[in-house]
Parts: C-alpha cells; sequence; structure tokens
C-alpha cells in the first residue's frame, strides 16, 4: 500500500508537470503577446512592462522560471489586477469554492447512494420508476439550466410566499450555500443513483448475499454489512471524475449565484483574458483534480481489502 | 381412470428436440432488439426529427430569418398578444396645472393617480391630486407593484412645477403592465417617505404610416383609426433583440448538433488509428504511445477547452465552431485510442481468432472478418454517448461565453444571453435548455439501447 | 404418500406436496410440482437430477431463499419436527435458517462476501443466533476453521476471502453453516465448481462432521458418483418432480424409472467389462412454462407408451421405502415384468 501511494504520488507529480508544461505551451503559442490588449502604450512601456513580466527573457530561459515558480508555488501577479498575486487570489477565493464543491459532491454522493439503494429495494415499483425518470433527466441537463432553473425557481417560490426562504444569490451564511451546492449536486447525483442502482442490483442477487439469508441474519444487518458496503464500491472509483465535474460545474453555479468563488473569478479572468491568472488557476485546478483523484483511489484502497492488500 | 389407460407403446417419432429460433445475423439481432426497445426507438425518431428541424425548418414559410430584428416585438413570449390598433400620429400633451393647496406639516401621498385617455405604446399620460405643500413630485416606473419592499423601480422624471400635477410617459413602453408611483418632493427636492401608484395596462398602438413602413399593412389609406393590424408571428417569441426564437433555435441546433456528433466521430477516428496502432505493433511502441495518452487523459479537460479556446483566437466573422473541435479532438482522443487498444488485444487472443489463423485466415481476413466487427458495436456504443457530452461541453463553453461567437446562434450561448433576460422573459432560457436537454436525454437513451442491443455483455440492469 | 419411512434414525424434516412457481416475463415457470420427502438424522438424501430440474429450487425454498418476487410457494408443507416452516410464501425463516439448518453451495468464490474477514462472515452467525460477543464469536471461529481443517485457523480467521483458495473457501463456508451446530446441513452442489482431489476432501470432511455431529445432510448434486458415495436415501426429481425415491442400493441396483436408468447409462464407469458407450438421453427436459400433462418424462422415454402421454403417473410402491412415478409399474401394465429389469430397451420402443 505505500509503495502503491508512492508510485501514484509520483504520477501525480509527473502530470502536474506535464499540464504545467501543457499550459505554458498553450499561453506562449497565443499569438500576439497579452500586452497587445492595452493599444496606446509606448514602445518604452512597453518594454518596461516586457521586463516587469519577465517578457523579454528566451522562451527556454522563461519556462524555466516559470517552473521554477510553480514549485515554490508562486503564480506570478495578475496582468488584469496589478497589485493583485494569483497565490493571493487562489487563496481568498477557493476556500469558498471549496465548501460549495464538498457540500455539492456530499450532497450527490448520499443522494446517490440513498436513492441508487431505494430504487434498487423497490425496483420496478412506484418509487423506481419516479426516480429513474428525474435521473435521466438530471444526466441530461447541463449543470448551467440547473443553475439558471434553480435560481428562477427559487425567486417564484420566495415571490410566492413573499418571504425569503432561501437567498437567491451571493455567499456568507449557510442559507446561501444550500441552494448552489443543491444545484451544483443534481446532476452527479443522478449519475451516482444510476450507478448504485445497478451496482445494488446486482449485489441483492449476489451468492454472498444469498449465503448471509441462508445464515439467517436480520435483514438490516444483511443491507448493511453485505449489501450497502460493497455496493458503494464502484461509486467511490467514480468519485474521482465526479469530483472535477463538480468543480467545472462550479464555474457555471458560482456565475449565476453570484458566488465570489475561484471558479467564477477564472471564467472572468478568461473573459478578461487575464493570462497570469489564468495560468496560475489552471495549474492550480489541475494539480487539485490530479490528487483528488489519488485520493479518492487511495480512499478506495481503504475500503476493497483486494485493493489494499495487492 | 383405469378404464382409460392404455398401455400400448407409442411408436410414432416424438420431437425431443426442436430449435424454434432461426439462426441471426449479428446486426440483425441487435436491429430487432433495438426496436423492440421503445425508449431507444422513441430516442431515434427524435434525432430524426431534430435532423429535419434543423436541415428543413428554416425553409418552412413561417420561419423568419434568425438574425432579422423585429423591434415591435422584444422578448415577446410565445403566444403573446399581437395585435396593433392604429393611431392618429403622435399629437402633444398639454398636461394638468392646478392650483396648489398651501400646507405645512409633512408630505402626504397624492390622494390618487389616474390615468389620462388610454395607455399606449406610444404615450401613458397619468396626473395625480396635488399635495398640499408639495414643491414638485418624482414619478417613478416598475414592472412589478412596488408593495412588498416598496420597489418604485425606475426614476422616469422630476416635474418640478408645483402646480402641474400630470406626466407624460414616452420612453420605450412595452405592451405589458406598468407601475407608476409618484412621490411629493419638499422644497430642498428632497423626497417624502410616502408615494402613490397607478397600474397601467399600456395597448400596442401604431400609427397608419409607421404599419406600412413596416410592412403590416399595404397602404395607409385602406386603415382608419381604431382598425388592428397584426404583427409577424413568431412562434417561440423573440429574444431580447426582437430575433425569432424559433429560427434561432433552428440555426443554432446546426451548430450544437454539428459539434455534438462530428466532434465525436473525428476523435473516435483519431482514436481508432492511434489506438490500433498502438494495439498492432505492440511492445515499447505500446508502451510509450500509451504513456502519452495517460498524460492526455489527465489533463482537466475543461480547463484544456477554455485555453485552447483561447489560443485559437477568433477573428471578427469566425464563428469559432472550428477552433472549439479542433481543441476537443486534441483533448478526447486518448479515451477512444484506450479503447481501441483494449479491444484488439483482447480479441487478438480470442479463441475464435486463433482458430482462424489455424484455417489459414491472413491478416487483412482477421481484420476485416474479426476485428472490425467484434469492435464496430463498442465503438458505436461509444461515439453514441460521445455526442451528448460533445453537446454539454459546447453549451457549457458557450455558455461561460468561451464557445461560439456571436452572432452565430447555438443552444448553450442562447442560454448564457437567456441568462440575462431570465426573470422577466424565462422563455428565452428555458426553449434552448429544453432542446439541449431533450437532445442529450435521446442521445442517452439510444446509447442505452444500442448498448443493450449490440453486446449482451455490457448489458445495463434497467 | 410416506415413501421413506422404514428407517429407525428419527424423522426431523418433513417436506410435503412442495409447489414452487416462478413468475417471468416468458410466462409462470412451474419449477417445483409437489415433491415430498422426509430427512431421518444422521443420514444424507441425496437429490439428484440434471440442471435446471428444480434441485436447487426445492431446498432453496425450505430455507426460504426463493426470491420473492417473481418466485412463491404456492402450496405445500415443512415441518421442522413438527413445527411447520414454510408459511403460505416465506418461512418462519431466521430462526431456523442458520441455526438448525445451515447451507453450502456450489460456488465458494462468489458465495462469500469480499470485503469482509473470513472470521467476521463466521462469527455473526454466532453473534445474531446464539448471542455470542464478537471476541467469543471470532475465538468460537477460529475453531471451528479448524474443525473443518484449515491451518493457521487464526491467521486465517482474519484474512478476506481472495485470500482463500477454492477448497479452503468451501471448508470455511462449511464452518459456517455448522457454527451453530444445525441438525441439517443443505448442501447445494457443494464440489461441482472444485477440482477432483478437493472435491473427495469435501465430502470426507462432510462425512466426518455429519458422524461427529449427528448431523442430517440434504445433498444436492448431478453427479451419481457423489451419491453413491455420500447418500442413504436417493429422490431422482426431473421437471420439477421426484420420479423415484429408495435407498441408494434400490436406485443403483433396482432402478425402477426409465429415466433412473438413463442417468446410469450416462454415467462413465471405469469397469472394463462394460464395452458399451455411454449413452445421452436424446432430447431436453420439457419447457416448464407449459408442462406436459402426462408424464414429464414421456417425450425422452424409451418405453413411452399411450397412458404417458397425458395422465401422470402416482407414484406406485416398488419396494419397502421404495417408489416411483411409472405407468410400467401399474398393476394392469402388460410389460410390468420386463420393465422391472430394464436389461434392454422394450421392443418397439425407440431408442
Amino acid at each position: 500500500m505505500i509503495r502503491y501511494t508512492i508510485k501514484r504520488l509520483i504520477q501525480g507529480v509527473i502530470t502536474v508537470w506535464f499540464i504545467a508544461t501543457a499550459t505554458f505551451m498553450a499561453m506562449h503559442s497565443v499569438p500576439g503577446d497579452p500586452l497587445m490588449n492595452d493599444k496606446a502604450i509606448s514602445e518604452e512601456i512597453r518594454k518596461n512592462l516586457e521586463a516587469q513580466y519577465g517578457l523579454d527573457k528566451p522562451i527556454i530561459e522563461q519556462y524555466g522560471i516559470y517552473l521554477w515558480n510553480m514549485v515554490r508555488g508562486d503564480f506570478g501577479i495578475s496582468f488584469a489586477q496589478e497589485n493583485r498575486r494569483v497565490n493571493d487570489i487562489i487563496r481568498e477565493h477557493f476556500p469558498i469554492s471549496a465548501i460549495l464543491g464538498i457540500l455539492a459532491i456530499a450532497f450527490a454522493g448520499l443522494g446517490g447512494i440513498l436513492f441508487g439503494a431505494l430504487t434498487a429495494r423497490y425496483r420496478n415499483q412506484m418509487p423506481d420508476i419516479v426516480i429513474m425518470f428525474l435521473v435521466i433527466l438530471g444526466i441530461s441537463v447541463p449543470s448551467f439550466v440547473f443553475a439558471a432553473l434553480g435560481q428562477l425557481a427559487l425567486v417564484k417560490l420566495n415571490a410566492f410566499f413573499g418571504i425569503s426562504i432561501l437567498p437567491v444569490a451571493g455567499w456568507g451564511t449557510l442559507s446561501h450555500m444550500i441552494a448552489p451546492s443543491l444545484v451544483l449536486g443534481l446532476g452527479t447525483m443522478a449519475f451516482l443513483t444510476r450507478l448504485m442502482r445497478s451496482s445494488m442490483l446486482e449485489i441483492v442477487s449476489s451468492d454472498y448475499v444469498r449465503t448471509a439469508r441462508s445464515k439467517g441474519l436480520p435483514p438490516t444487518r444483511i443491507f448493511l454489512r453485505h449489501e450497502l458496503r460493497n455496493a458503494i464500491l464502484p461509486v467511490v472509483t467514480v468519485l474521482g471524475p465526479s469530483i472535477a465535474a463538480i468543480t467545472t460545474g462550479g464555474f457555471v453555479v458560482e456565475l449565476v449565484f453570484a458566488i465570489p468563488g475561484l471558479g467564477r473569478y477564472f471564467v472572468q479572468a478568461v473573459q478578461q483574458l487575464d493570462y497570469t491568472v489564468i495560468m496560475g488557476t489552471t495549474v492550480f485546478y489541475g494539480a487539485f483534480l490530479v490528487f483528488m483523484v489519488i485520493v479518492v483511489d487511495l480512499l478506495y484502497g481503504l475500503i476493497d481489502p483486494r485493493v489494499r492488500l495487492e | 381412470m383405469n378404464a382409460t389407460l392404455s398401455f400400448a407403446p407409442v411408436v410414432a417419432e416424438r420431437d425431443v428436440e426442436v430449435i424454434s429460433r432461426p439462426s441471426l445475423s449479428y446486426w440483425k439481432d441487435a436491429w430487432i432488439r433495438l426496436k423492440a426497445n421503445r425508449r431507444a426507438l422513441t430516442s431515434l425518431y427524435i434525432i430524426i426529427a431534430l435532423g429535419l428541424f434543423t436541415v428543413v425548418g428554416p425553409l418552412l414559410p413561417f420561419v423568419p430569418s434568425s438574425s432579422t430584428q423585429d423591434l415591435d416585438q422584444i422578448s415577446s413570449p410565445p403566444g403573446a398578444d399581437r395585435t396593433a390598433t392604429i393611431v392618429a400620429p403622435y399629437a402633444p400633451w398639454s398636461g394638468v396645472t392646478v392650483n396648489v393647496p398651501a400646507g405645512d406639516g409633512p408630505l402626504e401621498a397624492p390622494a390618487s393617480v389616474s390615468l389620462a385617455g388610454e395607455a399606449t405604446t406610444q404615450a401613458v399620460r397619468i396626473f395625480w391630486d396635488p399635495v398640499p405643500g408639495a414643491h414638485g413630485y418624482r414619478v417613478y416606473r416598475n414592472i412589478a407593484h412596488p408593495a412588498p419592499d416598496d420597489a418604485l423601480g425606475m426614476p422616469l422624471a422630476d416635474v418640478l412645477v408645483a402646480s402641474r400635477v400630470s406626466f407624460e410617459d414616452r420612453l420605450d413602453i412595452k405592451p405589458q403592465d406598468y407601475f407608476y408611483s409618484v412621490v411629493p418632493l419638499d422644497r430642498n427636492g428632497r423626497e417624502a417617505p410616502v408615494y402613490a401608484t397607478v397600474d397601467v395596462s399600456a395597448v400596442r398602438v401604431v400609427t397608419a404610416e409607421e404599419a406600412v413602413r413596416r410592412g403590416l399593412a399595404d397602404s395607409a389609406a385602406d386603415l382608419a383609426i381604431g382598425d388592428e393590424v397584426r404583427l409577424a408571428l413568431h412562434l417561440l417569441g423573440t429574444d431580447y433583440l426582437g430575433r425569432d426564437m424559433l429560427s434561432r433555435l433552428m440555426h443554432g441546433a446546426r451548430v450544437s448538433l454539428f459539434i455534438g456528433i462530428v466532434a465525436p466521430f473525428l476523435f473516435i477516428l483519431v482514436g481508432i488509428l492511434y489506438g490500433s496502432a498502438a494495439g498492432f505493433v505492440g511492445g515499447r511502441v505500446d508502451q510509450v504511445l500509451m504513456r502519452f495518452a495517460d498524460f492526455v487523459v489527465a489533463l482537466p479537460f475543461l480547463l484544456f477547452m477554455i485555453l485552447f479556446r483561447i489560443l485559437f483566437k477568433i477573428e471578427g466573422g469566425d464563428s469559432g465552431i472550428a477552433p472549439m473541435l479542433i481543441a476537443m479532438v486534441i483533448l478526447s482522443w486518448p479515451a477512444a485510442a484506450r479503447l481501441v487498444r483494449g479491444q484488439i488485444l483482447q480479441i487478438r487472443e480470442e479463441g475464435y481468432v486463433s482458430a482462424s489463423r489455424l484455417l489459414g485466415a491472413k491478416t487483412p481476413y482477421l481484420v476485416l472478418r474479426h476485428m472490425i466487427p467484434n469492435t464496430m458495436g463498442v465503438i458505436l456504443v461509444t461515439i453514441t454517448f460521445a455526442v451528448p457530452s460533445a453537446i454539454f461541453t459546447e453549451a457549457f463553453l458557450s455558455f461561460i461565453g468561451m464557445g461560439v461567437a456571436p452572432p452565430t446562434p447555438s443552444w448553450g450561448s442562447m442560454c448564457n444571453e437567456g441568462l440575462k433576460t431570465m426573470l422577466t422573459h424565462p422563455h428565452e432560457l428555458i426553449f434552448p435548455a429544453l432542446f439541449i436537454s431533450i437532445t442529450v436525454l435521446a442521445f442517452n437513451l439510444l446509447g442505452d439501447g444500442l448498448r443493450d442491443a449490440l453486446d449482451a455483455r455490457m448489458r445495463s440492469q434497467e | 404418500m410416506n415413501t421413506l419411512t422404514d428407517q429407525v434414525a428419527p424423522t426431523l424434516l418433513e417436506v410435503r406436496d412442495l409447489e414452487v412457481e416462478f413468475d417471468t416475463y416468458g410466462g409462470t415457470v412451474h419449477a417445483v410440482r409437489g415433491v415430498s420427502f422426509d430427512v431421518h438424522a444422521g443420514k444424507t438424501l441425496a437429490i439428484v437430477g440434471e440442471s435446471g430440474c428444480g434441485k436447487s429450487v426445492t431446498v432453496q425454498s425450505i430455507m426460504g431463499l426463493i426470491p420473492s418476487p417473481p418466485g412463491r410457494i404456492v402450496a405445500g408443507t415443512a415441518k421442522l419436527r413438527g413445527r411447520e416452516i414454510v408459511d403460505g410464501e416465506t418461512i418462519d425463516g431466521d430462526i431456523v435458517r442458520g441455526s438448525e439448518i445451515g447451507m453450502i453451495f456450489q460456488d465458494p468464490m462468489t458465495s462469500l462476501n469480499p470485503t469482509m474477514t473470513i472470521g467476521d462472515q463466521i462469527a455473526e452467525t454466532l453473534q445474531v443466533h446464539r448471542g455470542f460477543s464478537h471476541g467469543q464469536a471470532l475465538a468460537r471461529a477460529a475453531e471451528l476453521l479448524e474443525m473443518t481443517r484449515i491451518n493457521e485457523p487464526r491467521r486465517r480467521a482474519r484474512q478476506y476471502p481472495f485470500e482463500f483458495s477454492g477448497g479452503m473457501l468451501q471448508r470455511s463456508m462449511i464452518a459456517m453453516a455448522i457454527a451453530c451446530g444445525p441438525s441439517i446441513l443443505i448442501a447445494d452442489e457443494p464440489t461441482t465448481a472444485l477440482d477432483v482431489t478437493i472435491q473427495s476432501q469435501i465430502l470426507d470432511l462432510l462425512r466426518d462432521l455429519q458422524q461427529q455431529n449427528n448431523m442430517a445432510i440434504i445433498l444436492i448434486t448431478h453427479d451419481l458418483g457423489v451419491v453413491a458415495r455420500m447418500a442413504d436415501e436417493v429422490a431422482v426429481m426431473y421437471a420439477g418432480e421426484f420420479l423415484e425415491t429408495g435407498t441408494a442400493d434400490d436406485i443403483f441396483y433396482n432402478s425402477a424409472h426409465p429415466y433412473t436408468v438413463g442417468l446410469k447409462a450416462a454415467m462413465p464407469t471405469n469397469r472394463d467389462e462394460s464395452e458399451q458407450d455411454l449413452m445421452p438421453i436424446d432430447g431436453s427436459p420439457p419447457d416448464l412454462f407449459a408442462p406436459p400433462p402426462g408424464c414429464a418424462y414421456f417425450a425422452r422415454c424409451p418405453h413411452a407408451m399411450e397412458a404417458c402421454q397425458n395422465d401422470p403417473p402416482p407414484a406406485f410402491p416398488v419396494g419397502s421405502g421404495h417408489a416411483t412415478r411409472c405407468w410400467l409399474h401399474h398393476a394392469d401394465c402388460p410389460r410390468r415384468t420386463e420393465a422391472l429389469h430394464y436389461a434392454a430397451p422394450i421392443e418397439g420402443g425407440d431408442t
């Protein structure tokens, strides 16, 4: 297990290096240069700016400096807001995105497991038919549509009851977090429900559940110790990709709900072509996702002895 | 019972083994299974209908061009009233002037606010009871009732003559309900904390001359005041620039479906070439190729889509479709490559391939007879499931403004535009969202059906 | 109908007229169509038959393991020491299951929970039925593993199923099934998935455990070799019915049903004098969606008579504790005498 962990971590570092290099190459093959946006600048100012951002150096040297800065965890200074360091932006805005993401993934995971088990239990009966219909809808609706319609529904609800049930936008209190994280988690929850259902159906008719029944165990014990734990395994394996989906889904949910998270900041930076912020956040998000996948894989090892002990 | 028993031996042939089903080819069998799946078949029809919608739709007589703006009907929902009444050309209004009763103490709200004449899109004229002591009035306009939280809306004007108790609004009036609120002002021009509101329903009107100019009638001579003319029909309403939603949805479908279908075909093609190269050559080359594919897979997909989109700067007039296609192919091929390689390695070891080889089959025959037919099913299913995710990607990028460049419509960019007017005109968001969802739903269900039909091993539990 | 009553051993389980059906998309499958049998303390009853003849369903319905829906017990009773355990559709199972009756299955590789240790899986039966603490139960689990001849039982108890070989897994299954000292052990094809040497060890183990604990065994198998080695009493099952019941000697040396004869002819032997080829039984079992109105074996029987086609044969006693459902044994059947011998197929019958 320790060797496996080390191996995975090394692979992860190489992947992050690959992401950083790909980002660097992508950003440096953009025709023209970042300073072209400010049209009326004199040659002198231009030179100064280039020097300030290190754009006058040969590309290999720039790459070297860039990598060294990445290793030190320094992502540079924003082009658009010259007095802000990208590190500060990430430090300030990422925790908000992280809270939103954690709530969404918790909601998606718990909901998916619960509804998946429920639909499998009532296979082809009313709860199953209703939930599976919603699940198919949930898989087919993009996250930004959920976000927009969710907000619209909230506005109408608040207007209908004449009181503010939940805030429509913004961030700060727990009540601000509920609607966006629900909306963000819905698509993933639908996906996980479907997965959990088929996994559960496979397991309730498995030989070892039959064995457990032949031992005369009470139904709750069979459900918890024999069915649920084994049925959750495939759900855990897709948590990595789910985290990626929720992270990118967070971009639009933060946009729609006016949440000051890193995702919204990233989208704004993209729209303003704020190169250092784009590079910094891309590498940061890339590294984050790569290591989340590793964490999920290691977590899987803890649950499944077959992986842990090999 | 014994009386009826006969112990004579049965000599006649008895059918002990009956094969009741004729043998079927793989594709024929798959087609029969797909036809039996109602959901998949319905989805197939929906997809065909969407294709027709995109290709034939814009040719239909009642579908206007997607870029024409109908300034009379901006953000009008489907089924909105299209009648306009012919009125005389605008004539100025002298307004209402009264003697102002003197007064001191706190200002009160006007006793009433009333409408003068009929409220039309030409002008809305209101007057109110004078407030003793008021030195002027400020008039607000809102599209919702101000009641719950005193939201008066947009300040239209200050009437700073104390004796004037009327106001004429000619500012971009739409045929809808408005709430005008009047707030008295003190001598310093400060608002009193009171107001009175009148609820006004503006009627769409047009002058005869204008009706002819806009093509609503043939000649002004045929039109009398009070006659009704009908504005152009927009089945699904119009967007915030007065463009026909149905037509834009049809043109948007071209972009969304084009990307959604072409991108998977392209990256799966690349994947097949790459994967089969790796699978056939094997050894070190295979190792290196697949390692590289692993790294590309590890790239965060949407982040790099955005990066690539920045990389391919879109010049004015470009739609941005090509860059999106290229970026999707660059980032998506490895999954298909892995799949194809895995399939090839697996099939190569199958008994029937060895058997065929023992019987003297050459490699081209093996590829044609065994490799391709046996991987086609998996590849077809992969393409079907790749379509919805490509549509999602396009929509997502267009939604955050990183996809198709305006004015080219795509469902995603229409959602993006619809988001801005979501609260007042939800149809501008709901229609494109609905189309994305139905399309994705149809492809997902078709994919499920195909998987069940083509590959018994992959059969889902549903 | 008492077919197996000449035993001195007390009767533990009495099953009468059991009928089980499954509702499927294709219609209702009549999987078990009225079977009756007794199980005696310390004796082995073997139920033998082809795949799909209803052997497993019979014992699973007694254990309440028939998934419902689609399965249901339509009729019949099963009394354990006089107490009814098959009650309508389900059995009053949890008290009986695992405690009074233990069960082991065909494929030990898939019959154990992959994410629980072997020890825990044995222990939980004891915790549930005997109120043991977890520690006590684990200690007992190690003892049970030792009883089933697993080396280093303490260490092994902490391992997971994937760390065990197939034979060891089946031993663990047996340890689990006998944990609470059941009076009946149901073994559903316990050796089918194992290789021959392991098969033999497992059968020896079952025999020894049976003798030590005076336990009854219901052995489900399609292997007449296993029957010959283990069984005291045998029931030959076909298309959801028992066609012949009797002692092992009756079945092997005094077969009374053409199907039993067919099975024996299809069994390989290593005796040199039989230079006969193996004789397969032509055809396949009848469709249980619509069972034939007469004898289930009619379509394949070399001795088929007109009576067999539409009239189901009752059980004819052919000896003490030996009975068969075959019209050949009817008093009026002209070929009765010949039929009792079965040296060769009767003239006029087709093979």
